[in-house]
């Protein structure tokens, strides 16, 4: 109870503390507005404003630092943020009046946004960027476009197993011969890892969707036993690794960094990785249109999008981006064209349609 | 969660005795009744709004059909399954702790009345600051101290005690461990506070009638203590049946409890019908607690009644 109380409280100062920012950037938003028309009827746009929507974070900071300001610089469009998540802004697109410009999300989360209606088509003309530039052609939707790779791959203890590294999911199920224990992901955290139990059982890559729900249970199971933690935080699997509660985990690639640059033995296994991405998607009813895709556009351009991979480890979409990099930091990311070979793209379509049914079968198979 | 159940029905329970209709009219009517139903307004909108209103829409969701009418499909769903599993996990969970706070709660409160005061206070703190540590601090602070190469374990093989290491955390006894930690600061107030009040006399006069110190405790102590026994045991319980954060924390799938059920259907399955339904078991299931409180007080006080006569 005393738990749920701190809890609550917290919570509470959380919700506070985003209804200020949420009120403080609506005020800004509402100044903006009158500017924008204001600009719009007057001179160039040299004090013109566009608000971005982000998840905030590190992810925010990174984004402020090297996107917004690198573009502000550039263009003079000044970039604000807000942070509101997916039925606030879903509400605020349906009243017609969306405080912000363009929408920074995931992939997955558009594919809803256009379920609903609340963006708007992408006119690809206006981003000179992303076309024949090499972005992956699932990452050219029709009502949002890529940004940035993030994903779930496999992590392990180097010192466990006798030495022998987990190549594969196979290996991370042949709790035989490479014995120890195993964490894999809540379906709390994010859609639940049914592919890597595909995978593990012989499914190729490119094969893998629609998924056989009946055999990725069944595959699960197996593994069952050795499972000590399904992680519900993103932080948790470095703790699990680190503390030696398991040896081997999934785990959002990025979040053992830190702990491997410290020194503790721990490494990445790319192979078979879940990659996600973040993009960007224009909100209907925004009047902002012109520096919403300026921005899409600058946020595409190599040397950008290696810019942000040296700052936050989210791999580029657009290749040229790795030719700009080292092959160290290219290694680390999970678009690199290695990297992309070895992994595959959630099938954002089939998890926004099986979503439900999954989650719900998820929670009565973990729980018997 | 208890507190606020009591609160609304006592009032009711009091006015209740007014000896029949007529009488009762003839009190409403007196100029200090009817001043003091006008200073209570504010309060009965108050619980009107805030507490009477929420609860029967959440029971209004829990009999309602997905479209529309009536149903007890919710109830019927969340009592079979994993659902019921859930419910039996939950109420074992809830008595284990519930005992085992009761034990080392009883031992500790004790000690604390043995102590000197300035010794006690420093004992009470250190029972009470853990929880205003963060949830995921603690959680952390749970993994260095239960993991396998935790510092127990650690201490329990260098002792090459036979079978350690165990796992202790990310099951039940993690579960309860945790659990635990956070009752023990009520059963340790409430139990300090019944053996402050008891008179040390009686003891004395019962070691100087030639009682040893077992019979002592067994026929003195023990029953001048036991109220608080009762109510710390069911407090505990009833605040354990809605216990969401340490189980999710420290437990594994098999240890969800029904605040995290609940959760789980609001959150990620958008499904407050069964949310609901199983919201107003959580209730009912409290009730029952204070109910059985009550049944032991009154059993308690006729066993007294019987003795003084």
């Amino acid at each position: 109870m005393k738990d749920v109380r701190i809890d609550r409280r917290l919570f509470l100062r959380g919700v506070s503390a985003v209804a200020a920012g949420a009120a403080v950037s609506s005020l800004a938003a509402c100044g903006t507005g009158t500017s924008r028309s204001a600009d719009s009827s007057g001179t160039a746009g040299s004090s013109k404003t566009i608000v971005v929507r982000n998840s905030g974070g590190a992810y925010g900071d990174a984004n402020q630092k090297a996107l917004y300001e690198p573009f502000s610089k550039e263009t003079g469009i000044e970039v604000k943020v807000i942070n509101i998540n997916y039925a606030q802004m879903l509400a605020q697109i349906e009243q017609g009046r969306p405080q912000f410009d363009l929408i920074d999300n995931s992939m997955i989360d558009f594919v809803k946004f256009a379920k609903a209606g609340a963006t708007e088509q992408l006119d690809y003309d206006r981003l000179k960027n992303a076309k024949n530039t090499g972005i992956p052609q699932n990452l050219l939707a029709t009502h949002a476009i890529g940004k940035n790779y993030w994903g779930s791959v496999m992590a392990y203890r180097t010192d466990a197993f006798g030495g022998r590294k987990p190549g594969s999911w196979a290996d991370f199920w042949d709790t035989g011969a490479l014995s120890g224990n195993r964490a894999l992901q809540h379906v709390d955290a994010d859609i639940p890892e049914l592919e890597f139990a595909l995978l593990a059982d012989g499914v190729p890559l490119d094969k893998l969707y629609p998924l056989d729900l009946d055999r990725a249970f069944r595959v699960l199971d197996q593994v069952k036993g050795s499972i000590k933690k399904y992680w519900d935080t993103g932080a948790l699997p470095g703790v699990l690794l680190g503390r030696r509660e398991v040896d081997a985990s999934s785990v959002w690639h990025g979040r053992l960094d830190d702990l491997i640059k410290q020194g503790q033995p721990l490494a990445y296994q790319f192979q078979g990785a879940r990659r996600q991405s973040n993009g960007w998607a224009v909100p209907k009813g925004t009047n902002n249109l012109d520096a919403a895709y300026q921005l899409i556009d600058f946020s595409l351009r190599p040397e950008v999008q290696a810019h942000f991979a040296e700052v936050y480890p989210m791999a580029p979409v657009v290749p040229a981006a790795y030719e700009k990099l080292s092959e160290e930091v290219s290694a680390n990311l999970l678009g690199s064209p290695k990297n992309l070979a070895t992994g595959f793209d959630a099938d954002v379509e089939w998890w926004v349609a099986n979503d439900d049914e999954v989650t719900k079968r998820w929670q009565e198979w973990a729980r018997v | 969660m208890a507190a606020p159940v009591l609160a609304p029905a006592e009032p009711a329970v009091a006015t209740a005795p007014g000896s029949g209709p007529g009488g009762l009219r003839r009190r409403l009517s007196g100029r200090r009744t009817r001043f003091g139903l006008l200073n209570a307004t504010p309060v009965v909108v108050y619980l009107l709004v805030l507490f009477i209103y929420p609860i029967f829409s959440t029971l209004l969701l829990s009999v309602e059909g997905e479209d529309g009418g009536f149903t007890l499909h919710w109830y019927a769903d969340a009592l079979q399954g994993t659902n019921l599993d859930i419910l039996l996990a939950t109420l074992r969970i809830s008595a284990e702790t519930s005992l085992l706070s009761l034990v080392i709660g009883f031992l500790l409160a004790y000690w604390i009345t043995r102590l000197r005061p300035l010794w006690a206070g420093l004992v009470m703190l250190v029972v009470v600051v853990p929880h205003f540590i963060s949830a995921l601090v603690r959680t952390y602070g749970w993994i260095i101290l239960l993991g396998d190469h935790g510092l127990v374990n650690e201490a329990l093989v260098g002792l090459h005690v036979p079978g350690a290491p165990f796992q202790l955390l990310y099951n039940e006894i993690g579960v309860v461990i945790g659990t635990t930690s956070v009752m023990l600061p009520y059963t340790v107030l409430l139990l300090y506070a019944v053996m402050r009040g008891v008179d040390r006399g009686l003891i004395a006069a019962a070691a100087s009638l030639g009682a040893g110190r077992l019979v002592t405790f067994r026929r003195v102590y023990l029953p001048l203590v036991a109220p608080g026994l009762v109510n710390a045991s069911v407090l505990c319980f009833i605040l354990c049946l809605g216990y969401y954060v340490t189980p999710a924390l420290m437990g594994g799938p098999k240890q969800t409890m029904v605040a995290a059920l609940i959760e789980e259907q609001v959150m990620k399955n958008n499904q407050w019908n069964g949310a609901s339904a199983h919201g107003v078991i959580l209730l009912l299931l409290t009730f029952a607690g204070l109910l059985l409180l009550q049944l032991f007080k009154k059993a308690g006080e006729a066993r007294r009644n019987r003795g003084a006569a």
